[in-house]
């Protein structure tokens, strides 16, 4: 699963996500792309769930990009833990997402194929998405 | 030879975000004139007609003669801003051009035929590059350039040397890969078994950590180790004063808490 070797700091604040995404809001590297149209945090077990998904409805054909990193550390607190006593445990890593960015592109298959495959990954991410092609948006 | 679109523009007055978006409310879209030595701009065009003239031709090198103030124009786009969500352009670059002045601007690069490698070897075409940077007369303005890749096998590339677009210099880098035949994935490595998935290793930390927190991180890791035994490497050694504390439970918290005036918090 993808997550940061090496950080500056173990434990993060959540942040608020606003606005959409002014970078990688464009199909840069394939031909079709899964385009997010919510904000949220994608864990990277999410990530590899939908990435499994795609390669696997490709039959391993064509060539797949994933445009998200997961490097925003999320914390926990153990169960029947009292509230205080400090920030819980790191537990897992996210990506932060706006809506806009370009989260997966394909290339190499065909495009009912592609649609098909960013459908079933779609399918693995907490938030709504819609199916991108290069020239349109 | 590149496609020649009309296109009516007038002047718009006001400047900023607000009367921006005045504008692109009543079907328009802003827009702004540049090049050949005139001043700059701003415009503003309508929306429908905008896209029209921008179905089925490549923006970035179509000529656009652009009706402004009862003269005709000619220009090329040199940006198009879209909405991040909506299919929507909200503002246009214009750059006037002159029938004996070269011009610099980007060509689609277009692969033809179906590669050796892929068909018979179950290779992928990747395309690295789409586009090329060319220095050309405005009359001599491509369409698109069109690069035959039938002959690729796996393994095999074009580059931007092995293209040829007549009476234009190419400025992109000549030995710049255009597309490449990369073999077939290999088998998928099987899924890791959820005990190993439950694991969160710790990642190392780049900064030095402080005296303080490194007893106070060690106490953590070894929380954290004894719920998911993730852990590893990375972690800071634990001193044995900080480890004996935290095998202790609540005392070790309290420990924790005498020690923080010590070291301060992480920020």
């Amino acid at each position: 699963m993808l997550a940061p070797k090496r950080v500056k700091f173990r434990k993060r604040f959540k942040g608020r996500t606003k606005g959409m995404a002014t970078r990688g809001n464009t199909v840069a590297f394939g031909h079709y792309g899964l385009m997010a149209l919510e904000p949220g945090w994608i864990s990277n077990r999410q990530i590899e769930a939908s990435r499994v998904a795609l390669t696997r409805e490709m039959k391993r054909g064509g060539k797949v990009w994933i445009r998200l990193f997961p490097d925003k550390p999320v914390t926990k607190k153990p169960a029947e833990t009292r509230m205080g006593k400090g920030k819980g445990n790191p537990e897992g890593w996210v990506a932060v997402v706006k809506p806009g960015r370009v989260m997966f592109e394909v290339e190499g298959i065909a495009e009912d194929l592609a649609r098909q495959a960013l459908a079933l990954a779609a399918a693995k991410l907490p938030i709504k998405s819609k199916f991108v092609r290069r020239e349109e948006r | 030879m590149a496609q020649i679109v009309s296109l009516a523009a007038s002047l718009r007055q006001a400047a900023g975000k607000g009367a921006a978006r005045q504008a692109r409310l009543q079907g328009k879209v802003p827009a702004v004139i540049y090049g050949h030595g005139r001043e700059t701009q701003s415009l503003e065009v309508a929306a429908k007609a905008l896209e029209k003239a921008l179905t089925g031709v490549e923006p970035q090198n179509t000529i656009i003669e652009l009706a402004l103030d009862g003269k005709k124009v000619k220009t090329l786009i040199r940006e198009i801003q879209r909405h991040p969500l909506r299919p929507d352009i909200i503002h246009v670059d214009f750059y006037e051009i002159h029938a004996e002045e070269k011009v610099r601007l980007k060509v689609p690069v277009h692969l033809v035929g179906n590669p050796d490698g892929v068909r018979n070897a179950g290779g992928v075409l990747d395309q690295v590059t789409r586009e090329v940077e060319i220095e050309v007369l405005p009359e001599h303005i491509p369409d698109r350039v069109e690069l035959d890749v039938t002959a690729l096998k796996i393994g095999d590339s074009l580059h931007v040397r092995d293209l040829s677009i007549p009476s234009a210099t190419i400025l992109t880098h000549a030995d710049l890969t255009i597309a490449t035949v990369v073999p077939p994935r290999a088998e998928e490595v099987a899924a890791p078994t959820p005990e190993t998935a439950t694991e969160v290793a710790e990642p190392e930390l780049i900064r030095k950590v402080r005296e303080g927190e490194e007893e106070e991180g060690a106490a953590a890791a070894e929380g954290v180790g004894g719920a998911g035994g993730g852990g590893g490497a990375a972690k800071p050694e634990p001193k044995a004063g900080g480890g004996a504390a935290a095998a202790k439970g609540e005392k070790g918290e309290k420990s924790e808490k005498a020690e923080k005036p010590k070291g301060g918090k992480e920020s």
